[in-house]
């Protein structure tokens, strides 16, 4: 492998990290309240508002049911409007991003849902107000689970990345096709994934690692 | 279940402070639960009248769906009163709102049957949360969770996680937690109901500490009549959303009058006629057989040697069938078994001594 691919490649590995990176942090700071909020928003629930739990529902829900490389193309003019342009690495956050918020919303919302209610009682009888509740309570309560769901999160992310090649989004994916695939060089495709393989275990076993050190639950005398 | 008690349960129950209002009195209240897709509304509690005199323990007793759940979050505001009237210390709190709730339940420590521990958060700061909630400073907040844990005698488990704890470890975390911002009154729902009866025991004993010691009014719900004969002043029975019986608990569980109480004292405090006995019983006397009586001792003249006297001065042989001897929230209580002469003048004599020293005797059946 050239000099010159082995630059590609890592351009490429740079690319891939910043993009998903940056996705999964707007995802996880739109994505969390969005998240909190679905959870706690049912009749009788912390902020009950069955309305607005209903609407958010069918809005997560109908993002998610777009295939992504659709989703990009639609919001091509949204893309515009914040990134300046719809093309190339810093364009392709936007749909990365737009895809990943409902995504973590409903991760979210579902390691919320299985906190223990009795929490949620004992809290509120020591007087505590719904944030209270939710920030000393739920989040806490649920983070080995919010930990995994992001994790996993991150690795569907990686996969979307490929796609954003198709708006001129650099990244390993891109870089696959166009020269894996398109110039037939087998050694670069062999690379790309190699490197995807090594980002995907190395985020995973991070991910699970930190979620066992924050669960306190399995701990036994 | 039966929880052997501690010489010092028979120490008599303080006298509580007369001609003070109640801290918690109940007036009329219901509680409705409104109709829900393919529900119906459910009435969870209807015509509750009751008084929680300051400083006392008092237990509400009942099956499980005769609702005293819901009685005990109303004290709290966890549940609101469909109707009538609940007032603490003199307030009304019946029209509350959620944000004038949430300073009445700071004055309001409460602990649950499944202890409802954060799992994520160490001993020390399981105690610390309601603190926090209430937005006290840090040094503040070390200095009650440290006088607290050691209250409850877990001082060296402060930096311990809820899972390394056993569940009376646990249920004293809770107490803990429910003692940490100084409440006046102590909610307990069904907090010895996980619990083992040894470690039961402990718990509630710890319980009357807090009660006698720093005068924290506890109100309690159970359906172990173990819990209330052990540790409660007072108690009301409650079934099918009414209380049907409610008083002082020796009173009440000595001589009980509504069925469902009867029911939970048969269970604890009667004695059973042996097997064989039973099935011999006829409702009239037979002659040349005996009779079989209930002779219950209360207070004072339970420890008094009431056979051997009726032996000694009757000279009637009384042959004991069955007993027991037990304490009611501190108080002796005893029952006894026995098989007297069914023939005259023995079967009077005997009758007569026993109402000459005031004790209870009901007469059971004869046998041949």
């Amino acid at each position: 492998m050239s000099p010159e691919i082995l630059r590609l490649i890592v351009q490429a590995t740079a690319d891939t990290v910043l993009m998903v990176a940056i996705a999964a942090g707007l995802g996880t700071l739109l994505g969390l309240p969005l998240g909190v909020f679905l959870a706690t928003s049912r009749r009788g629930e912390l902020f009950a508002s069955p309305i607005a739990n209903g609407l958010l529902g069918a809005v997560v829900n109908a993002t998610r049911s777009t295939p992504f490389i659709i989703l990009v193309v639609a919001i091509i003019p949204f893309t515009r409007l914040i990134a300046g342009t719809s093309i190339g690495t810093t364009a392709a956050i936007v749909p990365l991003t737009v895809a990943s918020i409902p995504f973590i919303a409903r991760l979210i919302e579902g390691a919320i849902r299985e906190v223990d209610q009795g929490l949620v009682e004992a809290a509120r009888a020591m007087g505590a107000s719904p944030l209270q509740i939710v920030g000393k309570v739920l989040v806490p309560e649920a983070l080995p689970a919010i930990v995994l769901g992001l994790t996993l999160a991150l690795v569907s992310l990686l996969g979307f990345s490929a796609m954003v090649g198709a708006v001129g989004g650099g990244g390993l994916g891109d870089l696959g096709i166009r020269y894996g695939y398109q110039r037939f060089m087998p050694d670069v495709m062999a690379a790309v994934v190699a490197v995807l393989i090594i980002l995907v275990q190395t985020v995973q076993s991070l991910g699970d690692r930190l979620a066992r050190r924050l669960n306190k639950r399995l701990r036994q005398a | 279940m039966t929880i052997p008690l501690k010489p010092d349960s028979f120490a008599a129950a303080l006298p509580l402070p007369p001609g003070q209002p109640p801290i918690i009195r109940f007036e009329r209240v219901a509680k409705r639960f409104p109709a829900r897709k393919g529900q119906s509304e459910v009435t969870a509690l209807q015509e509750i009248s009751l008084e929680v005199p300051r400083g006392a323990i008092l237990g509400v007793i009942g099956r499980s769906g005769a609702g005293k759940s819901t009685l005990i979050r109303l004290v709290n505001g966890l549940e609101r009163a469909s109707s009538g009237r609940i007032l603490i210390e003199d307030e009304d709190v019946t029209a509350l709102s959620e944000r004038g709730w949430r300073g009445r339940r700071r004055a309001t420590g409460m602990i649950f049957q499944h202890f409802n521990l954060l799992s994520s958060r160490t001993v020390f700061d399981n105690v610390a949360l309601p603190l926090e909630i209430a937005g006290a400073d840090r040094d503040a907040i070390a200095a009650q969770v440290t006088r607290l844990l050691a209250l409850v005698g877990l001082s060296d488990k402060s930096a311990r996680y809820p899972a390394e704890l056993s569940g009376g470890q646990k249920q004293r975390v809770g107490i803990a937690r429910a003692l940490a911002t100084e409440p006046k009154v102590l909610l307990c729902d069904e907090a010895t109901s996980a619990l083992d009866p040894e470690t039961t025991r402990s718990i509630l004993a710890l319980l009357r500490r807090v009660n006698r010691e720093l005068g924290v009014t506890i109100l309690l719900i159970t359906h172990e009549i173990p819990v209330i004969k052990e540790i409660c002043d007072r108690v009301a029975v409650i079934e099918g959303g009414r209380i049907v019986e409610s008083g002082d608990s020796f009173d009440v569980l000595t001589r009980p009058q509504h069925p469902t109480t009867a029911r939970f004292v048969e269970a604890v405090t009667g004695v059973e006629l042996p097997v064989g006995l039973a099935e011999r019983l006829r409702p009239e006397p037979q002659p040349g057989g005996a009779t079989v009586l209930r002779i219950t001792f209360t207070g004072e003249n339970a420890t008094a040697p009431v056979i051997s006297r009726l032996s000694g001065t009757l000279g009637i042989d009384v042959n004991i069938l069955a007993g027991r001897i037990d304490a009611i929230a501190g108080r002796p209580f005893g029952s006894l078994l026995v098989q007297v002469p069914a023939q005259e003048p023995e079967r009077s004599a005997v009758l007569g001594a026993l109402r000459s020293l005031d004790l209870r005797t009901e007469v059971l059946g004869h046998v041949a």
